[in-house]
């Protein structure tokens, strides 16, 4: 196997050009923290400090508060975890008038997923998020995406259509985008068998981009009770053992839709899985679960990102993106090869 | 910090992550060991208050994703403190095989512990298991503070064996009773046992007491509908299954009475009274 030529001549940390962008947004790094994994980021502020990442997606926000499931709620797997948390959450309102205002003082690109538990409260939702944010911000500065939570297995009513059929998810994008003027950035369930498909309605539905991946259903038993390791039977696994999958739907996505933005995520614990997304056709990636363990993560993957594209001679995070070389063509099988007679 | 339950009885202090080298592991019976843990610079587990826990994680790579909690069994100093572990699963026994200067990386100290001891209402402190450290602090705190008579130790274990640390509690002139299953130490049966018997002679003589406990669920669950029916204050300090420690992935609800469903064992507890626990 040859090797690919690489990039360049290595360069120094601080000529790589970290800033980038997601369709017409502008964001400071390309690192930004996952939903559900970062709750309303708070927390994070006795461990790091927040101005310095990208950007962030909150816990799911629903148009009224939810309690969660039962527990057992988590189980850890062979390099993942399973969750069920139930999109517990504080509600619109709350999170307008209680998290919102510290998330907007700190200057980064703020995320905010929500979701409904029908397509008329998905709708109410996004207008509700849309507005309060406006009101509150007339400048800009509060919200800066609303990102689309159709790939939840806990939501009774459709909620598996909105996140496997590609007209459902179009109408409902549709529906979302036509109440909001914050741009609507569609987070794809891997549950699915065309995730292709699926981002291609959202697109056309005019979704400003994807996220990719949300968490890959699952399950464990503990023999000795019988029963599932998780209260609902089924979780939603993530960590590093979904990145191959992960990379696989983003790179995908990035070929059938050349351009359209992806924020890529599954599994990301260094600068190197960073690299790998935005080289698969990620503009973007959001760290998820080391956020548990490590909750400064983000600047450590941030620091080790523009450590590698130093050493790789990259100089932006645009020359990154989907750049993935092909293997070189073999020569053409035969009998006898050059040097027999 | 004082929220109205009369639980956590220190203002919060920012917790951190950090790393430290394992100074000792040091082996006790019953597969019980205990690590000491060393940073470089100080870390804020020394303001740790019984029942507040840490987050730790060894260096074995991502298999193994997130750090386990563990109870403050002791903090020697500034930079120095220990905890109690036995082998329960994958992530305790790479900790059993760790050696002095293996690193590992800390956060904390985390969640809201017991209420501090005072002369005004005797503690009846119930521990069992792995559940001794919160309670064998509080003793030493109690003892620290020359109020090693306003608190009394209730500890059970299958066989004598799971029985560790007591010598501590003879040296501090710590009132204790102890109950093994098998009648190997102390008395024969379950330490609720003995508790119920303490509890009915407080109740004829007027004395003013209350629980502090910690162990496995169900000797929880047995300490609770004690406490209960005896209508004495119980304070239960839990455990359950959490990726985090700060709030953040809400894996470890407890099931509560009240406004809402659920609470979080990281933050609103460890430390629940035992009325509020939805059992």
């Amino acid at each position: 196997m040859s090797h690919a030529e690489p990039f360049a001549a290595p360069i120094t940390a601080d000529q790589v050009d970290l800033s980038c962008a997601f369709g017409p947004l502008r964001l400071r790094t390309p690192i930004l923290t996952a939903s559900g994994c970062f709750a309303y980021g708070q927390q994070f502020a006795d461990f790091m400090d927040l101005r310095q990442i990208g950007g962030l997606s909150t816990k799911g926000i629903s148009p009224e508060p939810r309690h969660g499931n039962p527990l057992p709620r988590i189980f850890e797997t062979a390099a993942g975890m399973l969750n069920s948390i139930g999109l517990e959450n504080v509600g619109a309102q709350a999170f307008l008038s209680e998290k919102l205002p510290f998330l907007a003082e700190l200057d980064v690109s703020v995320w905010v997923n929500f979701f409904g538990v029908d397509f008329q409260t998905y709708v109410e939702c996004a207008k509700t998020l849309s507005e309060g944010s406006r009101e509150a911000y007339p400048n800009g500065g509060g919200i800066d995406v609303l990102e689309m939570n159709i790939s939840c297995p806990n939501i009774k009513k459709g909620g598996i259509e909105f996140g496997t059929v590609p007209e459902v998810a179009h109408r409902l994008t549709k529906a979302c985008v036509e109440v909001c003027e914050l741009p609507i950035v569609v987070k794809l369930t891997p549950n699915t068998s065309d995730v292709v498909a699926m981002a291609d309605a959202v697109k056309q539905a005019g979704a400003a981009g994807v996220s990719l991946i949300n968490t890959i259903t699952g399950m464990a038993v503990d023999v000795r009770t019988r029963r599932s390791r998780i209260a609902t039977t089924y979780g939603g696994l993530s960590g590093p053992a979904i990145k191959p999958v992960a990379l696989r739907m983003v790179h995908q996505v990035a070929q059938a839709l050349p351009g359209f933005p992806i924020c890529g995520m599954g599994g990301i614990l260094s600068g190197e899985d960073a690299l790998e997304f935005l080289i698969a056709g990620a503009h973007c990636v959001q760290a998820g679960t080391i956020n548990f363990s490590e909750p400064s993560a983000a600047l450590r993957i941030t620091a080790e990102l523009r450590a590698l594209m130093a050493q790789l001679g990259i100089r932006s995070v645009a020359d990154a993106v989907a750049i993935l070389e092909p293997f070189p063509p073999e020569p053409p099988f035969s009998a006898t090869g050059p040097g027999s007679r | 910090m004082d929220d109205g339950r009369g639980i956590a009885y220190v203002s919060r202090v920012a917790p951190a992550q950090f790393q430290v080298d394992v100074v000792a592991n040091r082996p006790l019976s019953g597969g019980y060991f205990v690590l000491e843990l060393r940073s470089q610079a100080p870390n804020p587990v020394a303001e740790a208050v019984p029942g507040q826990f840490v987050m730790l994680r060894g260096e074995w790579g991502r298999d193994l994703l997130n750090g386990r909690a563990f109870s403050v069994l002791q903090a020697f100093d500034s930079r120095t403190f220990s905890v109690l572990l036995k082998v329960f699963g994958r992530g305790t026994a790479l900790m059993q095989q760790l050696q002095p200067g293996d690193r590992m990386t800390v956060t904390g100290p985390l969640g809201r512990g017991f209420k501090a001891p005072n002369p005004e209402r005797k503690q009846l402190l119930v521990a069992g298991g792995v559940g001794l450290p919160p309670l064998h602090l509080q003793a030493r705190t109690a003892a620290a503070t020359g109020q090693a008579a306003a608190v009394e130790l209730f500890y059970g274990g299958r066989t004598a064996a799971d029985l560790v640390l007591t010598e501590d509690l003879e040296a501090w002139g710590i009132e204790t009773v102890l109950a093994t299953d098998d009648g190997t130490r102390g008395v024969q049966g379950r330490v609720t046992e003995p508790l119920g018997a303490r509890l009915d002679r407080a109740a004829a003589s007027g004395e003013a007491v209350e629980i502090l406990s910690c162990g496995p669920t169900p000797m929880l669950r047995a300490v609770r509908a004690i406490g209960l029916a005896h209508g004495v204050p119980t304070y239960l300090c839990l455990e359950e299954m959490m990726a985090c420690g700060f709030g953040v992935c809400l894996g470890c609800a407890v099931p509560v009475y009240g406004d809402k469903p659920y609470k979080y064992c990281c933050t609103d507890g460890p430390v629940f009274e035992a009325s509020e626990v939805r059992w």
